[in-house]
């Protein structure tokens, strides 16, 4: 008994140290595991780094020139998102403006504004606003209604006044019942702090994949797709070999998954709410069913080296857009929610943003946690079920 | 190049696997986007209320949040924690705190506090539902005060203007509604037939070296390096381009999205994006020997496109150096060219220096050729 067991373990370790001399002989996967994980973040993190668009060049035209629309134009210029780079004379003229991308956003001030104001009756402005990006549209939404808030305060305190009322009781009667807002995560709504915790995760499951893609790929290529096995286990083990196998990359990506996913992160202060613990555990699970999941994939598809990445690089935009971080899950057809999770990335993104933006603890995140072990079992008893395959097929 | 082009097309005859894959994909990209986001903006974002008045105004305000256009109230906590604790579990995008007593200090004019709390760890849901609850909470201020103007007998006319003095109509240029399904499809889908072509023209020529079959290719086309690219990679651009102009006419036809300019100058405009994707392809293939270092050099460059072309992201708020190097990828001209002829309705006048580029783009191909002809002299490249 005892000596079948160290027999067995003999023959993973076996596996294992073979498959490690593979992945150091292979240049490309080499390339993919060590220096696409290492320079993929920082890049990342690079482009994103100045987290918002601030000061975004607007034109204004102010066709009522009057104390209220003055003071209108002054608070806009004043926000941090949005800067009044020009003052025109015609909508004609801003709209040229418009077109030529010197400024993303018109506002216009009717030449009633003033007078409107004066009679009590509600004033109009109207916001122009390029699309081309969001961005460029949420900030002039955000600057345009924070200063419409601050100039509706004004004018109203003003009118509060005039009727004889002033101090606290005008205050409440204005806003009576305050509305604070807080942002408990990501607080100022950064892209950095939104996108990078999920492209990280992304980066360490694409690179797993297509890693062990080029080398499922390069032993189905060059016919020697048995030289995955010692000779003495060919025909007996599957088990056992892919056991060796998944030892081998977990071996090899844990470090390079804690680098990325707790060290980076650190570096380049990002949120980190999570615990270590809760991350470790967590991306356990995450490790062993992208492995399994890409091992099975490429046992059974890449039939070359470069075929894989070919046919599933326009996949990584795909997997993100599934993972709920810009379209909620919640708003997804049950078809797609089903197909979501046939990839380790859906789970994998969800669980690990809550963790680390959102300091969930791992209770919170236990249905996550439990589709990652699930994909690994099932995973790993398909990759299993396609050496046999490899088998039959030679 | 003709005897080229047939060798080419004999050789995707005899395996049209990753012709028929690729294909699919683009059809999967494709239903996949159009499908999930066919609302728009996301409809019925879960929020919650955490009501630890249990007041008559508290109760009201929850109904006013499930009547708001755009969220949907799925629980009413009685303390933050679980609130706070649904929002971890990604159950709740947003909740309204109303703490104890609320009422009785509106009763008494104390101006009491509400607190909404939002989760911008999800931008698009985090900053949509907190949009609707900020609106609904000024609203329901705003109900207050008309009660108490009402009560001193104020006309609802007079209301409005006391109330709501100025008011701000926005108008997204192209896109009114703000759909993010237009926005992110006119960019995305062409993205990804341009990231494929540029990978299969990549690949194809990479395959002609693994298969040491360089020497056969060259002298079909009387060993011109640039006859032979070119009659390798005009299926292809044929394909691809078919691909795109398929997808385009469902986009801005069927499927109604903003078409301000002139169609045959976003057909030219995506003629110009397929083949530059696929210079790119063949100047890399070029100047890399190795076909699998080039091959996985390439699918960097072509993910990258995706952030650096600065349509989720603006270009201008990237640091200089990524400002610059964003003009290195043919999907950022485009971007500008499509906005400007889709959105803005501009025409070659405005939008000729990211034609220019793009053709300079395609010129990457002459390149490509004279580096893989040098090579193929010298016997590097078989």
């Amino acid at each position: 008994m005892l000596k079948r067991m160290f027999s067995n373990l003999l023959d993973i370790w076996d596996v294992l140290s073979a498959e490690v001399r593979r992945v150091f002989t292979d240049k490309t996967t080499i390339t993919i595991f060590f220096l696409a994980t290492l320079v993929y973040p920082a890049l990342y993190y690079y482009i994103y780094s100045q987290e918002v668009l601030q000061s975004m060049p607007v034109a204004v035209v102010d066709l009522s020139r009057t104390e209220a629309s003055k003071r209108f134009v002054h608070k806009l210029d004043a926000t941090p998102e949005l800067t009044v780079a020009y003052r025109c004379t015609s909508l004609t003229e801003a709209e040229q403006l418009l077109c030529d991308h010197s400024v993303h956003a018109i506002f216009l001030l009717p030449d009633d504004y003033g007078t409107r104001l004066a009679n009590g009756r509600t004033a109009t402005v109207t916001c122009f606003s390029d699309i081309s990006s969001f961005i460029y549209y949420k900030n002039s939404l955000l600057g345009g209604s924070n200063v419409m808030l601050d100039e509706m305060n004004t004018i109203e305190l003003k009118h509060e006044a005039a009727a004889g009322v002033s101090g606290i009781e005008a205050e409440t009667q204005i806003t009576p019942i305050e509305c604070d807002d807080i942002k408990p995560y990501n607080p100022g709504s950064g892209y950095a702090s939104f996108f990078i915790p999920a492209l990280l995760l992304m980066v360490v499951h694409q690179t797993l994949f297509f890693g062990i893609s080029v080398l499922c790929g390069d032993a189905n290529e060059n016919r020697r797709a048995l030289r995955l096995i010692p000779p003495r286990l060919r025909g007996r083990s599957r088990y056992r070999v892919t056991i060796g196998r998944l030892l081998c990359f977990m071996l090899i990506y844990i470090p390079i998954t804690l680098f990325d996913l707790w060290i980076v992160p650190r570096m380049f202060g990002l949120p980190q709410l999570g615990s270590v613990a809760d991350v470790i555990l967590f991306l356990l699970p995450f490790v062993v069913a992208t492995t399994c999941f890409a091992m099975t994939f490429g046992t059974l598809f890449a039939r070359e080296r470069m075929s894989t990445l070919l046919c599933c690089l326009f996949f990584s935009v795909l997997l993100f857009f599934m993972s709920g971080m810009v379209w909620p899950q919640s708003n997804m057809s049950r078809f797609w929610l089903v197909f979501s999770y046939l990839f380790p990335s859906t789970p994998g993104i969800e669980g690990f943003v809550r963790i680390s933006s959102m300091g969930a603890v791992l209770a919170d995140v236990r249905s996550e946690y439990l589709a990652l072990w699930v994909q690994s079992g099932v995973y790993f008893l398909t990759a299993c079920l396609s050496l046999r395959f490899i088998k039959r097929y030679r | 190049m003709i005897r080229v082009l047939k060798r080419e097309l004999r050789r995707i005859k005899v395996a049209p696997r990753y012709t028929v894959l690729l294909t699919l994909g683009v059809v999967l990209a494709f239903v996949f986007f159009a499908t999930v986001m066919e609302e728009g903006q996301p409809a019925e974002l879960p929020v919650a209320v955490v009501d630890m008045d249990g007041s008559y105004l508290s109760r009201r305000i929850c109904h006013e949040l499930d009547a708001t256009q755009g969220v949907h109230v799925v629980a009413v906590y009685y303390n933050h924690t679980s609130a706070r604790r649904a929002m971890q579990r990604g159950e709740i995008f947003a909740f309204y705190e109303i703490p104890d007593g609320t009422y009785n200090d509106l009763l008494q004019f104390r101006a009491p506090h509400i607190v909404l709390y939002s989760n911008s760890a999800y931008l698009l849901a985090g900053s949509l539902s907190y949009r609707q609850l900020a609106t609904m909470g000024k609203l329901a201020a705003g109900a207050v005060q008309r009660e108490v103007m009402r009560k001193k007998g104020l006309t609802d006319d007079r209301i409005m203007g006391l109330i709501q003095p100025v008011a701000l109509e926005t108008h997204a240029i192209g896109n009114d509604k703000a759909n993010y399904q237009i926005y992110l499809m006119t960019t995305i889908i062409p993205g990804i037939i341009a990231l494929m072509a540029m990978l299969h023209t990549a690949y194809v020529i990479g395959r002609e070296r693994q298969e040491r079959s360089v020497k056969q290719w060259m002298r079909k086309a009387g060993n011109n390096a640039v006859r032979a690219f070119l009659g390798k990679i005009a299926p292809y651009t044929f394909h691809y381009t078919l691909l795109l102009f398929v997808a385009e006419i469902i986009m801005y036809g069927p499927m109604h999205f903003p078409m301000a300019g002139s169609w045959p100058l976003l057909m030219f405009v995506s003629v110009l994006l397929i083949v530059a994707a696929q210079s790119a392809g063949c100047f890399l293939m070029g100047c890399i020997p190795d076909p699998t270092v080039a091959m996985s050099l390439t699918s960097a460059y072509g993910t990258l496109a995706f952030s650096l072309c600065g349509f989720s992201f603006p270009v201008d708020a990237m640091p200089a150096p990524m400002q610059a190097f964003s003009n290195v990828f043919p999907l950022r001209h485009y971007f500008l060219a499509m906005r400007d002829i889709t959105l803005f309705g501009n025409g070659l006048e405005q939008c000729w220096p990211q034609v220019c580029v793009l053709v300079v783009f395609c010129l990457l191909l002459l390149a490509g050729a004279w580096m893989f002809g040098r090579q193929f002299e010298r016997g590097l490249a078989c």
